[in-house]
Protein backbone atom coordinates (compact mmCIF):
# COMPACT_ATOMS: atom_id res chain seq x y z
CA UNK A 1 0.00 0.00 0.00
CA UNK A 2 2.60 2.48 0.97
CA UNK A 3 4.69 1.30 -2.38
CA UNK A 4 1.43 2.12 -4.24
CA UNK A 5 1.02 5.36 -2.50
CA UNK A 6 4.65 6.38 -3.28
CA UNK A 7 4.73 5.66 -6.81
CA UNK A 8 0.70 7.72 -7.79
CA UNK A 9 2.83 9.70 -9.96
CA UNK A 10 4.75 6.79 -11.85
CA UNK A 11 0.91 5.20 -12.21
CA UNK A 12 -0.39 8.32 -13.79
CA UNK A 13 2.25 8.58 -16.13
CA UNK A 14 2.47 4.65 -17.36
CA UNK A 15 -1.55 5.20 -17.64
CA UNK A 16 -0.84 8.43 -19.66
CA UNK A 17 1.71 5.90 -21.92
CA UNK A 18 -0.37 2.51 -22.18
CA UNK A 19 -3.21 5.28 -23.79
CA UNK A 20 -0.92 7.11 -25.76
CA UNK A 21 0.29 3.27 -26.96
CA UNK A 22 -3.24 2.91 -28.86
CA UNK A 23 -4.45 6.17 -28.59
CA UNK A 24 -7.07 5.60 -31.68
CA UNK A 25 -8.49 2.36 -29.81
CA UNK A 26 -9.27 4.40 -26.72
CA UNK A 27 -10.54 7.37 -28.59
CA UNK A 28 -13.19 5.13 -30.40
CA UNK A 29 -13.61 3.09 -26.94
CA UNK A 30 -14.17 6.40 -24.95
CA UNK A 31 -16.80 7.85 -27.77
CA UNK A 32 -18.39 4.05 -27.37
CA UNK A 33 -19.05 4.67 -23.95
CA UNK A 34 -20.35 7.74 -24.61
CA UNK A 35 -22.99 7.02 -26.58
CA UNK A 36 -24.07 4.11 -24.63
CA UNK A 37 -24.36 5.87 -21.64
CA UNK A 38 -26.02 8.55 -23.16
CA UNK A 39 -28.70 6.44 -24.72
CA UNK A 40 -28.47 5.07 -21.09
CA UNK A 41 -29.16 8.40 -20.05
CA UNK A 42 -32.42 9.18 -22.44
CA UNK A 43 -33.71 5.89 -21.31
CA UNK A 44 -33.57 6.73 -17.51
CA UNK A 45 -34.89 10.21 -18.47
CA UNK A 46 -38.09 8.94 -20.56
CA UNK A 47 -38.48 6.35 -17.20
CA UNK A 48 -38.41 8.76 -14.43
CA UNK A 49 -40.61 11.47 -16.55
CA UNK A 50 -43.34 8.49 -17.47
CA UNK A 51 -43.36 7.58 -13.68
CA UNK A 52 -43.69 11.23 -12.69
CA UNK A 53 -45.96 11.83 -14.96
CA UNK A 54 -48.11 8.32 -13.96
CA UNK A 55 -47.90 9.27 -10.56
CA UNK A 56 -49.47 13.36 -11.19
CA UNK A 57 -52.11 11.30 -13.63
CA UNK A 58 -52.68 9.04 -10.55
CA UNK A 59 -53.13 11.67 -8.13
CA UNK A 60 -55.55 13.65 -10.23
CA UNK A 61 -57.38 10.61 -11.07
CA UNK A 62 -61.31 11.61 -10.46
CA UNK A 63 -64.63 9.87 -10.90
CA UNK A 64 -67.66 11.57 -12.01
CA UNK A 65 -71.20 10.37 -10.25
CA UNK A 66 -74.36 11.07 -11.71
CA UNK A 67 -77.57 10.92 -10.23
CA UNK A 68 -81.12 11.14 -10.59
CA UNK A 69 -82.93 14.44 -11.21
CA UNK A 70 -85.56 13.56 -8.79
CA UNK A 71 -82.46 14.01 -6.15
CA UNK A 72 -83.55 17.18 -4.23
CA UNK A 73 -80.02 19.15 -3.12
CA UNK A 74 -80.61 17.91 0.23
CA UNK A 75 -80.10 14.44 -1.62
CA UNK A 76 -77.41 15.67 -3.51
CA UNK A 77 -75.41 16.91 -0.39
CA UNK A 78 -76.22 13.38 1.52
CA UNK A 79 -74.91 11.85 -1.45
CA UNK A 80 -71.62 13.83 -1.43
CA UNK A 81 -71.18 13.13 2.30
CA UNK A 82 -71.96 9.09 1.43
CA UNK A 83 -69.62 8.65 -1.18
CA UNK A 84 -66.71 10.76 1.29
CA UNK A 85 -67.20 7.81 3.46
CA UNK A 86 -66.10 5.29 1.01
CA UNK A 87 -62.53 3.90 1.52
CA UNK A 88 -59.86 4.98 -1.23
CA UNK A 89 -62.36 8.41 -2.12
CA UNK A 90 -60.12 11.46 -0.61
CA UNK A 91 -62.50 14.31 -2.16
CA UNK A 92 -65.85 14.42 -3.28
CA UNK A 93 -68.11 17.74 -4.71
CA UNK A 94 -71.07 19.02 -6.21
CA UNK A 95 -70.54 20.04 -9.64
CA UNK A 96 -73.81 22.12 -10.14
CA UNK A 97 -75.27 22.68 -14.03
CA UNK A 98 -73.63 25.99 -14.32
CA UNK A 99 -70.57 25.41 -13.12
CA UNK A 100 -70.48 22.30 -15.57
CA UNK A 101 -71.80 24.51 -18.82
CA UNK A 102 -68.71 26.77 -17.46
CA UNK A 103 -66.38 24.13 -17.73
CA UNK A 104 -67.14 23.03 -21.26
CA UNK A 105 -66.86 26.38 -22.17
CA UNK A 106 -63.48 26.45 -21.21
CA UNK A 107 -62.70 23.25 -22.63
CA UNK A 108 -64.47 24.32 -26.22
CA UNK A 109 -62.63 27.46 -26.35
CA UNK A 110 -62.92 29.24 -29.35
CA UNK A 111 -65.97 27.19 -30.19
CA UNK A 112 -67.54 27.55 -26.81
CA UNK A 113 -69.67 29.94 -29.17
CA UNK A 114 -71.75 26.77 -30.41
CA UNK A 115 -73.37 26.36 -26.60
CA UNK A 116 -75.09 29.79 -27.65
CA UNK A 117 -77.40 27.73 -30.31
CA UNK A 118 -78.89 25.58 -27.38
CA UNK A 119 -82.17 26.45 -26.03
CA UNK A 120 -81.13 25.36 -22.12
CA UNK A 121 -78.29 24.41 -19.84
CA UNK A 122 -77.63 20.49 -21.57
CA UNK A 123 -75.44 19.85 -18.38
CA UNK A 124 -76.60 18.27 -15.49
CA UNK A 125 -75.17 18.73 -11.81
CA UNK A 126 -73.18 16.01 -11.03
CA UNK A 127 -70.39 14.51 -8.25
CA UNK A 128 -67.00 15.00 -8.27
CA UNK A 129 -64.68 12.35 -6.46
CA UNK A 130 -60.77 12.27 -6.30
CA UNK A 131 -59.59 8.72 -5.89
CA UNK A 132 -56.92 6.24 -4.90
CA UNK A 133 -56.01 4.83 -8.43
CA UNK A 134 -55.77 1.40 -7.15
CA UNK A 135 -58.73 1.05 -5.15
CA UNK A 136 -61.17 2.08 -8.37
CA UNK A 137 -62.73 -1.01 -8.35
CA UNK A 138 -64.15 -1.54 -4.87
CA UNK A 139 -64.95 2.00 -5.00
CA UNK A 140 -67.25 0.97 -7.94
CA UNK A 141 -68.79 -1.63 -6.55
CA UNK A 142 -69.89 0.18 -3.39
CA UNK A 143 -71.05 3.30 -5.27
CA UNK A 144 -73.19 0.77 -6.95
CA UNK A 145 -74.58 -0.41 -3.31
CA UNK A 146 -75.83 3.66 -3.20
CA UNK A 147 -79.33 4.34 -4.20
CA UNK A 148 -80.00 7.35 -6.24
CA UNK A 149 -76.77 6.97 -8.25
CA UNK A 150 -77.51 6.82 -12.31
CA UNK A 151 -74.11 5.97 -14.06
CA UNK A 152 -70.41 6.43 -13.00
CA UNK A 153 -68.11 7.90 -15.44
CA UNK A 154 -64.74 6.98 -14.87
CA UNK A 155 -61.16 7.46 -16.90
CA UNK A 156 -59.98 4.18 -16.17
CA UNK A 157 -59.14 2.71 -19.68
CA UNK A 158 -56.99 6.02 -20.18
CA UNK A 159 -55.17 5.09 -16.28
CA UNK A 160 -54.74 1.35 -17.24
CA UNK A 161 -53.48 2.74 -20.64
CA UNK A 162 -50.68 5.18 -19.32
CA UNK A 163 -49.82 2.51 -16.79
CA UNK A 164 -49.17 -0.21 -19.74
CA UNK A 165 -46.80 2.47 -21.52
CA UNK A 166 -44.83 2.82 -18.20
CA UNK A 167 -44.66 -0.65 -17.65
CA UNK A 168 -42.93 -0.87 -21.17
CA UNK A 169 -41.15 1.89 -20.17
CA UNK A 170 -39.51 0.68 -17.42
CA UNK A 171 -38.97 -3.19 -19.36
CA UNK A 172 -36.96 -1.24 -21.87
CA UNK A 173 -35.28 0.63 -19.23
CA UNK A 174 -34.39 -2.93 -17.66
CA UNK A 175 -32.93 -4.10 -20.98
CA UNK A 176 -31.00 -1.21 -22.07
CA UNK A 177 -29.52 -0.81 -18.59
CA UNK A 178 -28.60 -4.56 -19.27
CA UNK A 179 -27.22 -4.17 -22.54
CA UNK A 180 -25.28 -1.45 -21.82
CA UNK A 181 -23.96 -3.10 -18.76
CA UNK A 182 -22.60 -5.45 -20.54
CA UNK A 183 -21.43 -4.02 -23.77
CA UNK A 184 -19.24 -1.16 -21.08
CA UNK A 185 -18.07 -4.38 -19.46
CA UNK A 186 -16.80 -6.20 -23.19
CA UNK A 187 -15.55 -2.73 -24.21
CA UNK A 188 -13.17 -2.03 -20.94
CA UNK A 189 -12.76 -5.54 -20.46
CA UNK A 190 -11.39 -6.08 -24.43
CA UNK A 191 -9.06 -2.74 -24.28
CA UNK A 192 -7.36 -3.51 -21.22
CA UNK A 193 -6.48 -7.13 -22.95
CA UNK A 194 -5.39 -4.72 -25.58
CA UNK A 195 -3.29 -2.89 -23.41
CA UNK A 196 -1.86 -6.03 -21.72
CA UNK A 197 -0.82 -7.77 -24.94
CA UNK A 198 0.72 -4.59 -25.99
CA UNK A 199 2.62 -3.95 -22.97
CA UNK A 200 3.54 -8.04 -22.50
CA UNK A 201 7.07 -7.67 -22.56
CA UNK A 202 7.19 -4.79 -20.17
CA UNK A 203 4.82 -6.95 -18.01
CA UNK A 204 7.28 -10.01 -18.12
CA UNK A 205 10.19 -8.12 -17.27
CA UNK A 206 7.93 -6.63 -14.09
CA UNK A 207 7.02 -9.92 -12.99
CA UNK A 208 10.76 -11.10 -13.87
CA UNK A 209 12.26 -9.00 -11.29
CA UNK A 210 9.33 -9.55 -8.72
CA UNK A 211 7.03 -6.56 -9.01
CA UNK A 212 3.80 -7.44 -7.35
CA UNK A 213 0.49 -8.19 -9.54
CA UNK A 214 -1.21 -4.82 -8.13
CA UNK A 215 1.74 -2.79 -9.19
CA UNK A 216 1.61 -4.41 -12.82
CA UNK A 217 -1.92 -3.66 -12.84
CA UNK A 218 -2.33 -0.55 -11.80
CA UNK A 219 -2.03 1.57 -14.63
CA UNK A 220 -4.01 -0.56 -16.50
CA UNK A 221 -6.89 -0.69 -13.67
CA UNK A 222 -6.54 3.88 -14.25
CA UNK A 223 -6.76 3.03 -18.18
CA UNK A 224 -9.98 1.38 -17.78
CA UNK A 225 -11.52 3.36 -15.24
CA UNK A 226 -10.15 6.96 -17.13
CA UNK A 227 -12.00 5.56 -19.93
CA UNK A 228 -15.71 5.15 -18.06
CA UNK A 229 -15.71 7.93 -16.69
CA UNK A 230 -14.60 10.05 -19.37
CA UNK A 231 -17.54 8.32 -21.39
CA UNK A 232 -19.97 9.26 -18.13
CA UNK A 233 -18.66 12.87 -18.08
CA UNK A 234 -19.24 13.05 -21.99
CA UNK A 235 -23.16 11.55 -21.87
CA UNK A 236 -23.77 13.56 -19.26
CA UNK A 237 -23.22 16.28 -20.82
CA UNK A 238 -24.65 15.51 -23.81
CA UNK A 239 -27.87 14.10 -22.21
CA UNK A 240 -28.32 17.72 -20.05
CA UNK A 241 -27.87 19.64 -22.74
CA UNK A 242 -30.52 17.66 -24.93
CA UNK A 243 -33.41 17.35 -21.88
CA UNK A 244 -32.57 21.28 -21.92
CA UNK A 245 -33.77 21.26 -25.56
CA UNK A 246 -36.48 18.50 -25.52
CA UNK A 247 -37.63 20.68 -22.61
CA UNK A 248 -37.75 23.68 -24.44
CA UNK A 249 -39.58 22.29 -27.40
CA UNK A 250 -42.04 20.55 -25.13
CA UNK A 251 -42.76 23.91 -23.40
CA UNK A 252 -45.48 24.76 -25.62
CA UNK A 253 -47.26 21.97 -27.28
CA UNK A 254 -47.31 19.50 -24.22
CA UNK A 255 -47.26 22.08 -21.68
CA UNK A 256 -50.05 20.25 -20.06
CA UNK A 257 -47.78 16.97 -18.78
CA UNK A 258 -46.38 17.63 -15.09
CA UNK A 259 -42.79 17.37 -16.42
CA UNK A 260 -40.47 16.92 -13.23
CA UNK A 261 -38.13 20.49 -12.82
CA UNK A 262 -34.96 20.19 -15.61
CA UNK A 263 -32.40 20.74 -12.69
CA UNK A 264 -33.45 17.77 -10.30
CA UNK A 265 -33.93 15.77 -13.45
CA UNK A 266 -30.67 16.63 -14.95
CA UNK A 267 -28.70 16.83 -11.37
CA UNK A 268 -29.94 13.09 -10.19
CA UNK A 269 -29.31 11.79 -13.56
CA UNK A 270 -25.48 12.96 -14.05
CA UNK A 271 -25.13 11.17 -10.36
CA UNK A 272 -26.98 8.74 -11.49
CA UNK A 273 -24.61 7.90 -14.88
CA UNK A 274 -21.51 8.77 -13.24
CA UNK A 275 -22.07 6.02 -10.36
CA UNK A 276 -22.95 3.72 -13.13
CA UNK A 277 -19.99 4.22 -15.67
CA UNK A 278 -17.90 3.83 -12.35
CA UNK A 279 -19.13 0.87 -11.32
CA UNK A 280 -19.46 -0.47 -14.93
CA UNK A 281 -15.68 0.19 -15.29
CA UNK A 282 -14.48 -1.33 -12.19
CA UNK A 283 -16.17 -4.93 -13.36
CA UNK A 284 -14.99 -4.19 -16.81
CA UNK A 285 -11.54 -3.85 -15.48
CA UNK A 286 -11.50 -7.05 -13.29
CA UNK A 287 -12.65 -8.91 -16.13
CA UNK A 288 -9.98 -7.40 -18.12
CA UNK A 289 -7.06 -8.19 -15.54
CA UNK A 290 -8.70 -11.76 -14.82
CA UNK A 291 -9.01 -12.69 -18.57
CA UNK A 292 -5.79 -11.34 -19.20
CA UNK A 293 -3.95 -13.13 -16.44
CA UNK A 294 -5.55 -16.57 -17.66
CA UNK B 1 22.75 -19.07 -1.08
CA UNK B 2 21.77 -21.69 -3.93
CA UNK B 3 21.43 -24.95 -2.66
CA UNK B 4 20.73 -27.79 -5.61
CA UNK B 5 20.22 -31.28 -4.80
CA UNK B 6 19.42 -34.05 -7.64
CA UNK B 7 17.68 -31.03 -9.35
CA UNK B 8 16.41 -32.35 -12.49
CA UNK B 9 14.05 -29.94 -15.53
CA UNK B 10 12.37 -31.68 -17.80
CA UNK B 11 9.79 -29.38 -20.51
CA UNK B 12 6.16 -30.58 -21.03
CA UNK B 13 7.53 -31.48 -24.48
CA UNK B 14 9.60 -34.03 -23.22
CA UNK B 15 13.06 -32.33 -23.31
CA UNK B 16 15.28 -32.85 -20.52
CA UNK B 17 17.34 -29.54 -19.90
CA UNK B 18 19.23 -30.49 -16.83
CA UNK B 19 20.26 -33.54 -15.85
CA UNK B 20 20.94 -34.17 -11.39
CA UNK B 21 22.67 -30.71 -10.46
CA UNK B 22 24.14 -30.97 -7.29
CA UNK B 23 25.30 -27.23 -6.44
CA UNK B 24 26.01 -25.12 -3.62
CA UNK B 25 26.72 -21.28 -3.84
CA UNK B 26 27.91 -19.12 -1.63
CA UNK B 27 28.19 -15.43 -0.19
CA UNK B 28 30.78 -13.33 -2.01
CA UNK B 29 31.52 -16.29 -4.41
CA UNK B 30 31.41 -15.48 -8.34
CA UNK B 31 30.23 -17.78 -10.17
CA UNK B 32 30.86 -18.52 -13.87
CA UNK B 33 28.77 -20.82 -15.95
CA UNK B 34 29.92 -21.41 -19.06
CA UNK B 35 29.18 -24.19 -21.96
CA UNK B 36 28.13 -24.95 -25.42
CA UNK B 37 24.59 -23.74 -26.62
CA UNK B 38 21.80 -25.61 -25.38
CA UNK B 39 23.98 -27.12 -22.45
CA UNK B 40 21.63 -25.83 -20.17
CA UNK B 41 22.87 -22.66 -19.27
CA UNK B 42 20.14 -20.17 -19.30
CA UNK B 43 17.58 -23.35 -18.07
CA UNK B 44 19.67 -22.98 -14.96
CA UNK B 45 19.41 -19.55 -14.06
CA UNK B 46 15.36 -19.40 -14.85
CA UNK B 47 15.20 -22.42 -11.77
CA UNK B 48 17.17 -19.84 -10.05
CA UNK B 49 14.97 -16.93 -10.65
CA UNK B 50 11.80 -19.13 -9.96
CA UNK B 51 10.85 -18.88 -13.71
CA UNK B 52 11.08 -22.33 -14.23
CA UNK B 53 9.76 -25.51 -11.21
CA UNK B 54 12.41 -28.52 -10.71
CA UNK B 55 10.88 -32.12 -11.99
CA UNK B 56 13.13 -33.76 -9.65
CA UNK B 57 15.22 -32.71 -6.81
CA UNK B 58 15.87 -30.18 -4.41
CA UNK B 59 16.27 -26.37 -4.80
CA UNK B 60 16.44 -23.55 -2.54
CA UNK B 61 17.61 -20.41 -3.38
CA UNK B 62 17.88 -17.31 -0.84
CA UNK B 63 16.40 -19.28 2.00
CA UNK B 64 13.34 -20.40 -0.34
CA UNK B 65 12.70 -23.54 -1.80
CA UNK B 66 11.43 -23.12 -5.64
CA UNK B 67 8.72 -25.60 -6.59
CA UNK B 68 5.44 -25.33 -8.01
CA UNK B 69 3.47 -25.26 -4.45
CA UNK B 70 5.79 -22.10 -3.40
CA UNK B 71 4.80 -20.08 -6.92
CA UNK B 72 2.96 -16.98 -4.64
CA UNK B 73 6.31 -16.44 -2.64
CA UNK B 74 8.61 -16.23 -5.91
CA UNK B 75 7.87 -12.50 -6.36
CA UNK B 76 10.04 -12.29 -2.55
CA UNK B 77 12.70 -14.25 -3.76
CA UNK B 78 12.82 -12.24 -7.04
CA UNK B 79 12.97 -8.67 -5.04
CA UNK B 80 15.99 -10.50 -3.59
CA UNK B 81 17.80 -10.49 -7.20
CA UNK B 82 19.26 -8.43 -9.52
CA UNK B 83 18.69 -10.18 -12.84
CA UNK B 84 20.84 -9.10 -15.75
CA UNK B 85 19.23 -9.97 -19.17
CA UNK B 86 20.74 -11.84 -22.29
CA UNK B 87 18.08 -9.06 -24.19
CA UNK B 88 18.09 -6.85 -21.27
CA UNK B 89 14.84 -6.32 -21.42
CA UNK B 90 14.83 -2.31 -20.94
CA UNK B 91 11.47 -0.84 -21.05
CA UNK B 92 11.19 1.63 -24.55
CA UNK B 93 10.07 4.55 -24.44
CA UNK B 94 11.37 5.46 -20.99
CA UNK B 95 14.64 6.68 -20.05
CA UNK B 96 18.15 5.55 -18.79
CA UNK B 97 17.29 6.73 -15.18
CA UNK B 98 13.70 5.76 -15.15
CA UNK B 99 14.75 1.88 -16.02
CA UNK B 100 16.71 1.89 -13.77
CA UNK B 101 13.95 3.85 -11.01
CA UNK B 102 11.60 1.20 -12.39
CA UNK B 103 13.54 -1.79 -10.62
CA UNK B 104 12.99 -0.66 -7.49
CA UNK B 105 10.03 1.32 -7.46
CA UNK B 106 8.46 -1.90 -5.90
CA UNK B 107 11.11 -2.53 -2.87
CA UNK B 108 11.07 -1.80 0.35
CA UNK B 109 13.38 1.40 -0.74
CA UNK B 110 12.06 4.81 0.68
CA UNK B 111 11.02 6.73 -2.48
CA UNK B 112 13.35 9.60 -1.89
CA UNK B 113 16.28 7.14 -1.86
CA UNK B 114 15.24 5.85 -5.34
CA UNK B 115 16.45 8.25 -7.60
CA UNK B 116 19.51 8.44 -5.68
CA UNK B 117 20.09 4.87 -5.92
CA UNK B 118 19.11 5.06 -9.77
CA UNK B 119 21.36 7.91 -10.29
CA UNK B 120 24.27 6.50 -8.36
CA UNK B 121 23.86 3.02 -10.44
CA UNK B 122 24.40 4.81 -13.11
CA UNK B 123 27.25 6.88 -12.73
CA UNK B 124 28.70 3.44 -11.64
CA UNK B 125 28.14 2.33 -14.96
CA UNK B 126 29.68 4.78 -16.83
CA UNK B 127 26.33 6.79 -18.08
CA UNK B 128 26.53 9.66 -16.03
CA UNK B 129 25.88 11.92 -19.36
CA UNK B 130 23.12 9.37 -20.77
CA UNK B 131 20.75 9.22 -17.78
CA UNK B 132 18.14 11.48 -19.10
CA UNK B 133 18.23 9.34 -22.87
CA UNK B 134 15.88 7.27 -24.06
CA UNK B 135 16.85 3.83 -23.94
CA UNK B 136 15.93 3.14 -27.59
CA UNK B 137 18.85 6.32 -28.56
CA UNK B 138 21.75 4.10 -26.82
CA UNK B 139 24.02 1.83 -28.15
CA UNK B 140 23.93 -1.92 -27.56
CA UNK B 141 26.88 -1.69 -25.07
CA UNK B 142 25.32 1.11 -22.92
CA UNK B 143 22.19 -0.63 -23.24
CA UNK B 144 24.50 -3.68 -21.65
CA UNK B 145 25.20 -0.84 -19.00
CA UNK B 146 21.70 0.18 -18.25
CA UNK B 147 20.30 -3.54 -17.48
CA UNK B 148 23.92 -3.93 -14.84
CA UNK B 149 22.89 -0.28 -13.23
CA UNK B 150 18.92 -1.56 -12.62
CA UNK B 151 20.22 -5.05 -11.23
CA UNK B 152 22.79 -3.36 -9.05
CA UNK B 153 20.71 -0.41 -7.50
CA UNK B 154 18.22 -2.53 -6.28
CA UNK B 155 21.21 -3.75 -3.93
CA UNK B 156 20.58 -7.12 -4.66
CA UNK B 157 22.65 -10.11 -2.59
CA UNK B 158 22.55 -12.25 -6.04
CA UNK B 159 23.13 -10.89 -9.02
CA UNK B 160 22.50 -13.08 -12.16
CA UNK B 161 23.49 -12.31 -15.24
CA UNK B 162 22.86 -14.20 -18.61
CA UNK B 163 25.30 -14.03 -21.06
CA UNK B 164 25.99 -10.50 -20.67
CA UNK B 165 29.57 -10.65 -23.20
CA UNK B 166 27.50 -12.16 -25.80
CA UNK B 167 27.26 -9.35 -29.55
CA UNK B 168 30.82 -7.63 -27.69
CA UNK B 169 34.08 -7.77 -29.33
CA UNK B 170 36.79 -8.65 -26.50
CA UNK B 171 37.26 -5.45 -25.07
CA UNK B 172 34.24 -4.15 -24.65
CA UNK B 173 33.62 -7.88 -23.05
CA UNK B 174 36.11 -7.79 -21.10
CA UNK B 175 35.02 -4.41 -19.53
CA UNK B 176 31.73 -5.86 -18.91
CA UNK B 177 32.51 -8.87 -17.12
CA UNK B 178 35.11 -6.21 -14.99
CA UNK B 179 32.11 -3.82 -14.06
CA UNK B 180 30.32 -6.89 -12.88
CA UNK B 181 32.59 -8.25 -10.55
CA UNK B 182 32.89 -4.68 -9.32
CA UNK B 183 29.43 -5.47 -7.63
CA UNK B 184 31.03 -8.34 -5.57
CA UNK B 185 31.34 -8.49 -1.94
CA UNK B 186 31.40 -9.97 0.96
CA UNK B 187 27.46 -10.70 1.31
CA UNK B 188 26.58 -10.77 -2.39
CA UNK B 189 27.13 -13.55 -5.01
CA UNK B 190 27.45 -13.01 -8.79
CA UNK B 191 26.56 -15.88 -10.96
CA UNK B 192 27.57 -15.16 -14.89
CA UNK B 193 26.78 -17.31 -17.72
CA UNK B 194 28.88 -16.96 -20.87
CA UNK B 195 29.95 -18.55 -23.93
CA UNK B 196 33.40 -16.94 -23.76
CA UNK B 197 35.65 -19.13 -22.10
CA UNK B 198 38.60 -17.46 -23.54
CA UNK B 199 37.98 -14.47 -20.83
CA UNK B 200 37.57 -16.27 -17.71
CA UNK B 201 40.53 -19.47 -18.16
CA UNK B 202 42.04 -16.68 -15.96
CA UNK B 203 40.28 -15.70 -13.16
CA UNK B 204 41.44 -18.08 -10.23
CA UNK B 205 39.33 -16.44 -7.11
CA UNK B 206 36.28 -17.38 -9.34
CA UNK B 207 34.19 -20.67 -9.26
CA UNK B 208 33.22 -22.12 -12.87
CA UNK B 209 30.94 -24.62 -13.75
CA UNK B 210 31.21 -26.65 -17.00
CA UNK B 211 27.70 -27.79 -18.58
CA UNK B 212 27.21 -30.20 -21.29
CA UNK B 213 23.89 -31.49 -22.54
CA UNK B 214 21.95 -30.81 -19.08
CA UNK B 215 24.78 -32.33 -16.96
CA UNK B 216 27.41 -30.31 -14.68
CA UNK B 217 30.84 -30.31 -13.44
CA UNK B 218 32.20 -27.91 -11.17
CA UNK B 219 35.82 -27.12 -12.37
CA UNK B 220 36.94 -24.24 -9.59
CA UNK B 221 35.17 -22.61 -6.52
CA UNK B 222 35.66 -19.32 -5.99
CA UNK B 223 34.83 -16.99 -2.32
CA UNK B 224 36.34 -14.09 -1.16
CA UNK B 225 38.30 -13.51 1.60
Amino acid sequence: MKNILFNTGYFIKETKTIIRMNLLSNILSFLSIGLIFFILAMMISGWWISNQVVLAIQEEAEISIYFSDDLDAAGADRLVKEIKNIEGVYEARLISEEEAYSRMEKILGKEAHVLEYLDENPFSSFIEAKIQIEDIGLILKKLDLIAGIEHVRDNREVLERILGISQTIKMLGYLIITAAGISTTVIISHIIRTGIYDCREQINTLRLMGAPEAFISIPFMLEGLLLTLGGGVLSSALAAYTLKYLYTKAAGPIAFIPFPPLEALASNLVMLIMLLSAALGAVGVLFGLSSARS
Amino acid sequence: MIEAKGVCLEYPDGTRALKNIELSVKPGELVYITGPSGSGKTSLLKLFMGAEYPTAGSLRVLGQHICRGQASRIGNLRRMIGPVFQDFRLIKGRTALENVMLGMRFLDIPSGCIRENAGNALKKVGLEQKMLSLVEHLSWGECQRVAIARAVAREPVLIIADEPTGNLDKNNALNILELLKSFRDTNRAIIITTHATHLIESEKDAGLILMDNGTMSRERVGVLG
